[in-house]
């Protein structure tokens, strides 16, 4: 553990029942950063938070979180961490005003001044029940970032929301980033996690499969791009001479051809070289589009090739039901 | 009493008395339900009511009444509610102690039930009057426990039943038969002998009994208030025990 760290977590094992959620996982989150957990469904991600809150008792592991250990010093520790917890609420009839001198401590900010920057100055009076998704998720951002945490958690932060108000919760988090806090963002929204995060740890079954910044884990798992576009002379000379070339083109690791359509896979820095084939050789072909491997890309391609590791292979004659192997 | 935990005891009340389901059953129903059956049987003694004004029988009955729905309907309804959209998780990751919310549930069901029943008196004076209270003391030792002992019960049916719906169905159910039984429906004299010993052991009944009785003047009710004063400490442990006080 180093001293910038705010969070420390060796060996953290959680099950419920039979089931393992979190197995021997080992993280540390520095001060200042923001750090994505990303995953699909069941990662275990919600659970890792929820130990690191003190919310659950792990069954196995170390933790340690702003200098204190979640289970036994829980109550000291939950002041100092704002969160923004998946599938919680307020009650429906208490009033944003209300919501916020409830949760308000005597080191917090000026509420007031929060639900200004976060738009919902003009909510003050209204029952929880009737704002909407984005409102919610914006009164919890505030409530999280109110008393001044030293950590704030934000678990599946945009779930269900549109594309704005993604993007105003986007850049509060920015904000909170800016000032210095120390953001712990749960989600399996990539986008997300590729806008806002410095590092990512990508998880699967309770264990982490990889981690690094958004552009580190693009670079080790989806490294090729693709470059399509329709041929206008198909099997003529000029069209056959530009399939050579692209052929021969720096980076270009694949070329297929269905019908006119031509699609080039490899390296992203082919785009520019195919573009400056292109355009030497012609009208660029109206349809073309590009496709630039992102975060996305690179958890999928990250979470197959897991699978298949994780795959047992069965000889073809064994027997799966009560049979040898 | 701590500030978090004053704010908290604060926010829940003024939320109970936003809430339909308070008005409606802690507040309106036992009203309306005195008044009208006050009114069916006249305000003549007869044996039927142990020789009593049948209107001020139904006025000592009901603040038990009060006190029931406090504990079957309100708590475990709202209790639930809470835990099943994520409210209590939120107040606790928000730091406000395990304790504080149980405990403000018990300060905010004593206080519900203590301004119903001023309300229910109030409501009755003028219609009934209110009878003369025999024995004062095991009146005010009886009320107040029985309230704490329904509390806690509430309390605790709020934290073992899975959802709302499935509180307001246990609740409403262990409610209505309690009521018509034990405080609100037919007296005791007038039951059949199987009904009667149904209803004989029902908390309701015996909370009624230890309330009404000394009252009235009918009896000091003992048994009854021993009954209720185990029952409160026994719903409060377990009450406490599973929300882990």
């Amino acid at each position: 553990m180093s001293e910038q760290d705010v969070v420390t977590v060796r060996g953290l094992r959680k099950a419920y029942g039979k089931r393992i959620v979190v197995d021997g996982l080992d993280l540390d989150v520095r001060a200042g950063e923001i750090l994505g957990l990303a995953g699909a469904n069941g990662a275990g991600k919600t659970t890792t938070v929820e130990c690191i809150q003190g919310l659950r008792k792990p069954d196995a592991g170390v933790l340690r979180v702003l200098g204190y250990d979640p289970v036994t010093h829980g109550a000291q520790l939950r002041p100092l961490i704002g969160s923004q917890l998946q599938d919680s609420a307020l009650p429906d009839r208490l009033r944003v005003a209300e919501a916020i001198d409830l949760f308000t401590t005597p080191k917090a900010r000026d509420g007031g001044e929060l639900l200004e920057q976060f738009g919902l100055a003009g909510r003050r009076r209204s029952a929880f029940s009737s704002l909407s998704g984005g409102e919610r998720q914006r009164l919890f951002l505030v409530l999280a970032v109110l008393n001044r945490p030293r950590l704030v958690i934000l678990d599946e932060l945009t779930q269900g929301l549109d594309p704005a108000a993604r993007r105003n919760v986007w850049a509060a988090v920015r904000q909170l980033h800016q000032a210095g806090t120390t953001v712990l963002l749960v989600t399996h929204e990539m986008d997300e996690a590729e806008e806002l995060c410095d590092r990512i740890i990508a998880m699967r079954d309770g264990r982490i499969l990889d981690s690094g910044t958004p552009a580190e884990l693009i670079e080790r798992h989806a490294r090729r791009a693709t470059v399509r576009f329709t041929l206008p002379e198909a099997g003529t000379p000029p069209g056959t001479s530009l399939l050579e070339r692209l052929r021969r083109t720096e980076g270009v690791q694949d070329v297929e051809l269905t019908g006119t359509r031509v699609t080039l896979a490899g390296d992203r820095r082919m785009i520019a070289y195919v573009g400056a084939a292109l355009v030497s050789w012609g009208p660029v072909p109206p349809d073309l589009g590009v496709h630039v491997p992102d975060l996305e890309d690179a958890l999928l391609r990250l979470l197959e090739n897991d699978q298949s590791a994780a795959t047992p292979v069965i000889p073809a004659q064994a027997e799966l039901i009560g049979g040898r192997q | 009493m701590s500030t978090t935990f004053g704010k908290l005891v604060k926010t829940e009340l003024t939320l109970m008395m936003r809430d339909p389901l308070v008005l409606t059953f802690v507040f309106a129903f036992p009203i309306v339900t005195m008044l009208i059956i006050g009114g069916a049987f006249g305000t003549n003694p007869t044996p039927g009511f142990d020789h009593t004004n049948p209107a001020h029988w139904y006025v000592a009955s009901y603040l038990t009444v009060v006190i029931a729905a406090t504990g079957l309907v309100m708590l475990p309804v709202h209790l639930a509610s809470y835990r099943e959209r994520g409210v209590l998780r939120r107040f606790t990751a928000a730091g406000f102690p395990r304790w504080s919310f149980a405990i403000a549930q018990l300060i905010v069901g004593l206080a519900t039930t203590a301004v119903a029943c001023a309300l229910l008196l109030l409501v009755a004076w003028p219609v009934y009057g209110i009878p003369a209270v025999h024995d004062a003391w095991r009146v005010a030792v009886a009320l107040p426990l029985g309230a704490v002992a329904f509390v806690s019960i509430g309390v605790l049916l709020g934290s073992v039943l899975p959802s709302a719906r499935s509180a307001q169905a246990v609740g409403l159910l262990l409610f209505f038969p309690s009521f018509l039984l034990g405080a609100g429906g037919p007296p005791p004299n007038v039951m059949g002998s199987i009904v009667k010993k149904v209803a004989d052991p029902l908390p309701l009944t015996l909370l009624t009994n230890a309330v009404r009785e000394p009252w009235l003047g009918l009896g000091p009710a003992t048994g009854s208030l021993i009954a209720i004063t185990a029952l409160a400490v026994v719903a409060t442990v377990i009450a406490a025990r599973r929300t882990a006080l």
